[in-house]
């Protein structure tokens, strides 16, 4: 899968968990900041990807992800 | 003042008193923090104008919500951000270029979790001061300003406080809800409520300034876990109680060993030494206090009533017992009893029934009614020896307790001395402290704590020091050469000065070291001995040897030249013996005091305070009787005898039992010499002269001991 089809898929997911529209969300927007993702949203958000990728995020890094792209960046590596 | 604290001074008004707020990072789950502090601030009816910031939301609470602060066109006073940690130093950099100047930072996950943390406060003080900007937190509950013409409550606590004259301040977020609540329960109201969590940068200090100023705050309540700069927290209250005579109470958490490794976890910070604390503070003027009840119980008495003139109480009871309780009390506290003049001991005769007890305490007897207690307050208050009169009320089954609050509120309100109360008990006295507390008539439920308060009150008052003292700095101290000796010493990583450098060094500072010389052969030693005269003392000198007396180094009372010389052969030999790998100077000859008390002196290096000067009684038993006193220094010649007539056994240097005063006037010299050397000279970590023995009045003293410890190259 390439990082452009995975960054899609995450913007997906973060349009429908933040209830918002998914043209609304540019490659480097901050989850929290510009999408306004609470911390509740942020774990759900987590584990939305997980499910979508169907792989096992190590959590307390994957709060660290800021942005759409640099959480496809940290999704590619869990995927082979 | 600091270009920093200057900017504070002037973005604080704004904070406390803004026209316009922006919430930055609500949004519209309830129950949540972001929420309830948009929702505070709309529910006590802000006088201004909100602003909710919430990226994905069209509005909260019913009011529009924008993007980014940027979005706003009107002008914005106070940022309230509650994002996430991670990006809250994006929002501070649109806060910046919005040109907000006052902002909290309510959100947690800075220096409380570790280095990651830390580097996001260093970049959030990067953009402040940026951007000319303020910032109380990160990590706390917020602010609440009751002034009715401003009305905010921009933090997560669950009510607004009643308006009040009383400044609080908190470094913990959780403590002020609890404090919130008891404030809550005995009407005690606030001018100020502040949390300022991790005082990133507007710190205790910055706040203490602003209440200083501000004139709806009579009295500053401060709690902290940790003193950052332990100095300026000195200088602050110094100013409050000096420029405006307001009184700080303060609440330090970490008096034990095992409270200051919780704070330190709790909060990241390191909790100092107590007894420093409990000196430094002493010394500024600041009222410690053990614990929040009695935090409060002293608060409300400076809140709600007037200085009293001086020390002399009138109480008014209606039990026996509980008068002399009180009685006691006041005596333990320092207080006395007022003796009523005969015109009033003449009115409480013909007014009062025969059984009663007219003189002070005055006992209206248990069947007494609201116009007893008229009569009684009316004749204290009148008194001209009066100085405070306190109200002691037991529930007897005739004793109409609304109506005596009542009469007291009534009467105390035409004089302008303080009053206080005590109703004893809980259930039944409840309608009467509730009458009291509302008409802000301090009542307490023990009458000792009304005492305790009341002292407290006294005391600041009578110790208030309106003169900034004068600092004599002595003229005959060599400051170069002491300081080409340390910085020799700390350079060949010699840490430990011995008694030979550090006599050397005392000498220089004009502190009068007992006279001898460093003798290398037994001859020499004979011919130093013989010059100084006997009976002298000989102690061995070495880097490695720091308690001379364990490794047989010290020899007393050598009376001869011969003895001198064999005790100079076997003294070394014994001390190799003991301790092979020592390096033996030579031996130190001193002249041998025969007669004087032993006192120590010394100096500590505190990181908060800086330098802490020490005195006590000396001698072996220091340690284990503890008889001793801190200042931070400077210290002058008022603070040196404070802390002289401070220890326990100030009475035998005084002269006790026949014996003769000690020459006081030399130790204070001592003092003051000391706290000079401790001043200019900042590479001396700990500084000991035990003995310095003192000898009788106009006599002097003589320091006969002495060791330096110094700084390493890295903490100097």
């Amino acid at each position: 899968m390439d990082i452009e089809e995975i960054k899609n898929r995450v913007k997906k997911v973060t349009a429908k968990v933040l209830e918002i529209d998914e043209s609304e969300i540019s490659d480097n927007a901050n989850f929290s900041f510009d999408l306004g993702a609470s911390s509740m949203q942020s774990v759900l958000l987590v584990a939305s990807f997980q499910e979508e990728f169907n792989i096992e995020l190590d959590e307390e890094k994957s709060l660290e992800v800021q942005t759409v792209s640099e959480a496809a960046d940290f999704i590619s590596t869990y995927i082979k | 003042m600091a270009i920093r604290a200057k900017i504070h001074k002037q973005n604080l008004v704004k904070i406390f008193n803004p026209k316009s707020i922006a919430v930055v990072g609500t949004n519209n789950v309830k129950g949540t923090v972001p929420y309830d502090i948009l929702f505070n601030i709309l529910k006590t009816e802000f006088t201004g104008v909100v602003f909710p910031v919430s990226p994905g939301e069209k509005s909260i609470c019913s009011v529009k919500a924008y993007k980014y602060v940027v979005d706003i066109t009107d002008p914005i006073d106070l940022a309230i951000i509650v994002f996430p940690s991670a990006v809250c130093h994006m929002a501070l950099e649109q806060c910046g270029q919005k040109g907000i100047k006052g902002v909290v930072i309510i959100s947690a996950g800075f220096k409380e979790v570790g280095e990651k943390g830390l580097e996001r406060e260093k970049l959030l003080r990067q953009i402040a001061e940026k951007y000319d900007m303020s910032i109380i937190g990160p990590n706390c509950l917020g602010i609440i300003n009751t002034d009715p013409f401003i009305n905010l409550n921009a933090s997560f606590a669950r009510k607004m406080p009643e308006q009040g004259n009383i400044g609080f301040l908190s470094q913990s977020g959780a403590l002020c809800t609890a404090v919130l609540d008891y404030a809550l329960s005995k009407h005690i109201g606030f001018s100020k409520f502040v949390s300022f969590g991790n005082k990133v940068d507007i710190s205790e200090i910055d706040l203490i300034y602003y209440l200083m100023d501000d004139d709806k705050t009579r009295v500053i309540l401060l709690y902290l876990e940790e003193v950052t700069d332990g100095r300026a927290l000195m200088q602050a209250a110094r100013d409050v109680t000096r420029l405006k005579g307001k009184p700080v109470l303060l609440l330090k958490a970490g008096r034990t060993e095992a409270g200051a490794s919780a704070a330190a976890s709790h909060t990241g910070s390191l909790a100092g030494n107590d007894e420093i604390y409990d000196a430094a503070f002493k010394q500024a003027g600041i009222i410690r206090c053990e614990n929040i009840e009695e935090m409060f119980n002293v608060a409300i008495a400076f809140a709600y009533q007037p200085a009293p003139r001086s020390n002399k109480v009138a109480i008014i009871t209606n039990a026996g017992g509980p008068g002399v309780l009180t009685t006691d009390a006041a005596i333990r506290d320092g207080l006395q009893l007022a003796k009523f003049s005969e015109e009033t001991t003449k009115m409480f005769r013909k007014s009062l029934p025969s059984n009663a007890n007219i003189k002070n305490p005055v006992d209206v007897v248990g069947d007494a009614r609201a116009d007893r207690y008229n009569i009684a307050l009316n004749g204290a208050f009148k008194d001209d020896d009066v100085d405070a009169v306190f109200v002691i009320l037991t529930p007897q089954s005739m004793t109409d307790i609304e109506a005596i609050a009542k009469e007291v509120v009534k009467v105390s309100k035409q004089y302008s001395k303080p009053v206080y109360t005590s109703f004893m008990g809980e259930a039944d006295v409840a309608v009467g402290v509730d009458i009291l507390l509302r008409n802000k008539i301090p009542h307490y439920i023990l009458p000792e704590s009304m005492c305790r308060s009341f002292s407290k009150v006294y005391l600041f008052y009578r110790d208030l020091d309106n003169n900034p003292h004068t600092q004599h700095v002595f003229t005959d101290v060599d400051t170069k050469i002491v300081h080409s000796i340390l910085d020799e010493a700390i350079h060949n990583n010699h840490l430990y000065l011995p008694e030979d450098e550090a006599g050397k060094i005392l000498k220089l500072y004009g502190l009068p070291v007992v006279p001898g010389e460093k003798a290398n052969s037994p001859d020499e030693a004979a011919s130093i001995s013989h010059n100084i005269g006997f009976p002298v003392v000989m102690k061995i000198i070495s880097d490695e040897i720091v308690h001379k007396s364990d490794v047989k180094g010290v020899a007393l009372n050598v009376n001869s030249s011969e003895e001198v010389r064999n005790t100079y052969t076997t003294m070394i030999e014994q001390v190799l013996q003991i301790k092979p790998e020592a390096k033996i100077k030579g031996i130190q000859i001193s002249k041998m005091i025969l007669s004087g008390e032993e006192i120590i002196l010394g100096i500590k290096s505190d990181p908060s305070f800086g330098p802490i000067i020490m005195f006590g009684l000396g001698g072996v038993y220091v340690e284990v009787f503890k008889d001793v006193s801190f200042r931070v220094a400077p210290i002058d010649e008022i603070i040196a005898d404070s802390m002289i007539k401070q220890i326990k056994s100030y009475k035998i240097l005084n002269g006790i039992r026949g014996k003769m005063p000690r020459d006081i006037a030399a130790i204070r010299e001592c003092l003051i010499r000391l706290s000079q050397l401790a001043l200019e000279c900042p590479q001396i970590k700990e500084l000991d002269i035990n003995p310095l023995i003192v000898l009788e009045e106009t006599k002097g003293c003589f320091v006969t001991d002495a060791r330096i410890m110094l700084h390493g190259l890295t903490t100097n």
